[in-house]
């Protein structure tokens, strides 16, 4: 206990300073921060580049900050070309010109409904994201909408899909499956967590159209979120959305590299990665790495593709996923370290993986959780 | 040989593959633990099943990869294709899109696996048939143009997916009866385990088998 209350001093001796040194939070993060008051989330943002060094430019930072989001969320989600009323526009939805606003609108959708499809189904070991949030739409942004945009947009996809369905088989049969999907038992107005995500990741890809949306960037965008909308701090908590998505914006300037297919292949791909877990492997595990490579010709895409794409999301509980993430945001090295974990992972089970066959121990290797 | 509960002769390995979101991994996950999940994870490299069948009185353990579904890990899942002795090839009967993609995925099962790999084509969600957006006949038909086995199933009630497995397992194992399989041509995708016999390669090295530590 005692020590406990020390840890969250020493932090908070860190973080009463003007100017707050850097180095000494890294050190301190390395060993897990505490879950008292803000002092994750606090020092995520600042681990992340998300708020200055500075405490004076907080306040006028992240108010600078969210309401660019906010911009983000008017332009993007909120004016899409289907609620453009303006009859002098020339364009409609059968323009076939590739640069319509339109045709963007349809391209956009799949997308949406891909980003929907992932985020319905984000940790479902955990309540948490099927929870309804305090802070919606309606209650966050300046909006003549009540409720999420892309909620009414994707209830729309679907009900044009039933509709093509309709027509195509001559029947009339109302589909009640579709209505299922819908988030209805929440009225306008509430959300519930992952809905948050979802708009979050709509607005990243919208802005990241070269890269577009990739499965895992939902699992990578999990701790952020997660530690944003518990964080005790209301105005914290209250601004969850937009901080997830610059700090996520951060994050993923340095690790999408890993979700870019034709990056595959180069020094700063996946596949690399994978080989650079498997050189330090044969270093410090001389007799593990034989018995992987030579014996069970087991590859390091077996097992550690979704460990470093969707940094170790996948492996723990979200806790302990948010306390592997300490380390890993301050080490200096940070996503190098990444490659260290995956290979503290491997000598744990070592004993295992050893005793067992190939299919045995290509099972030991995938079981999530350890 | 010793007869045991987890005894068995061959491994068989598959691939299963398809677009994202057409239920893969609910395919294996209602093969391997007869239960259906509704809220799986989107799969991100490669996951991984086995289960022991018996055909024609022989114990077969089948060695199940279960891949990403979206375009970006294409490059990657490509890497599971090599030696697999059956492939089962999902589109969902409720999106069309999955259907028409079908022939990109099969380009790749033929291009990576060896020209005896067994492909199985499997129409899922057939649970929703209200909702069906791509016909039976067009999709039988698709299959016997290209020399596939095929049926709908649902992973959601586990309506055929039995034998969707089972049937791929008959076919490799006809194959190997009759000698279009040579077991001991590389890449075969299957592994026969006499006591002391020779062993198909790339299946990974399993020892001997006579004990599985995972009663699968």
């Amino acid at each position: 206990m005692a020590a406990a209350q020390n840890k969250v001093k020493l932090f908070e001796n860190v973080l009463n300073q003007e100017i707050i040194s850097l180095e000494e939070i890294k050190k301190l993060c390395f060993s897990g921060c505490p879950e008292e008051a803000s002092i994750r989330a606090t020092c995520w943002k600042l681990l992340l580049n998300y708020i200055p060094p500075e405490t004076a430019d907080w306040k006028s930072h992240l108010k600078k900050q969210r309401e660019s989001y906010a911009k983000f969320i008017d332009e993007l989600v909120q004016n899409s070309v289907e609620n453009d009323n303006d009859s002098s526009t020339k364009d409609h939805p059968l323009n076939t010109n590739p640069q319509s606003d339109w045709n963007q609108y349809f391209k956009d959708n799949e997308m949406l409904c891909q980003i929907d499809r992932d985020c319905r189904r984000l940790s479902p070991g955990l309540a948490f994201y099927q929870y309804e949030t305090k802070y919606p739409y309606g209650k966050i942004f300046k909006s003549n909408h009540e409720t999420n945009p892309l909620r009414k947009r994707l209830a729309g996809i679907a009900l044009s899909a039933e509709e093509i369905h309709t027509n195509k088989v001559g029947t009339f049969q109302k589909n009640k499956e579709i209505k299922k999907k819908a988030p209805e038992q929440l009225s306008d107005g509430e959300e519930y967590h992952w809905e948050v995500v979802e708009r979050i990741l709509f607005v990243y890809t919208k802005l990241n159209k070269g890269q577009g949306y990739v499965q895992g960037m939902n699992e990578v965008i999990g701790p952020l979120y997660y530690t944003f909308a518990t964080d005790p701090d209301q105005s914290g908590q209250e601004n969850a959305e937009a901080d997830t998505f610059w700090c996520f914006m951060n994050l993923m300037s340095e690790v999408r590299d890993n979700f870019i297919k034709s990056l595959d292949e180069s020094k700063v791909g996946i596949t690399h990665k994978m080989q650079q877990v498997m050189e330090v492997l044969e270093k410090i595990d001389t007799p593990l790495y034989i018995y992987l490579t030579k014996n069970l010709e087991v590859k390091p895409q077996y097992f550690c593709f979704r460990w470093i794409t969707v940094l170790l999301t996948q492996e723990f509980d979200l806790p302990n996923v948010v306390r592997i993430w300490d380390s890993l945001l301050s080490h200096e090295k940070r996503f190098d370290f990444l490659i260290y974990i995956c290979c503290a992972m491997l000598k744990l089970i070592r004993g295992d993986i050893l005793k067992k066959d190939f299919t045995a121990a290509l099972k030991t290797l995938q079981v999530r959780l350890y | 040989m010793a007869a045991g509960p987890y005894n068995y002769s061959y491994i068989f390995k598959y691939i299963i593959i398809g677009d994202m979101g057409v239920g893969k991994s609910c395919l294996l996950h209602q093969f391997t633990e007869k239960k259906f999940m509704a809220d799986c994870p989107h799969t991100i490299g490669v996951e991984f099943g086995t289960r022991i069948i018996e055909v024609a009185g022989q114990k077969i353990k089948l060695q199940i990869w279960d891949t990403a579904g979206q375009e970006r890990f294409r490059a990657v899942t490509r890497s599971y294709y090599r030696g697999a002795a059956g492939a089962l090839m999902v589109y969902d009967i409720t999106r069309r899109t999955t259907y028409n993609h079908l022939s990109s995925w099969l380009t790749d099962a033929r291009n990576l696996t060896n020209p005896n790999t067994v492909i199985f084509l499997i129409g899922n969600k057939s649970d929703l048939d209200a909702q069906r957006d791509v016909t039976y006949d067009e999709a039988k038909q698709f299959a016997e143009e290209n020399g596939l086995m095929f049926l709908e199933c649902s992973a959601k009630t586990g309506e055929n997916v039995e034998d969707a497995f089972l049937d791929t397992a008959k076919k490799i194992y006809k194959n190997i009866q009759d000698g279009s399989l040579d077991l001991n041509a590389a890449e075969s995708g299957v592994q026969h385990k006499p006591s002391n016999g020779p062993r198909g390669a790339n299946l990974g090295g399993e020892s001997s088998g006579n004990k599985d530590p995972c009663s699968c």
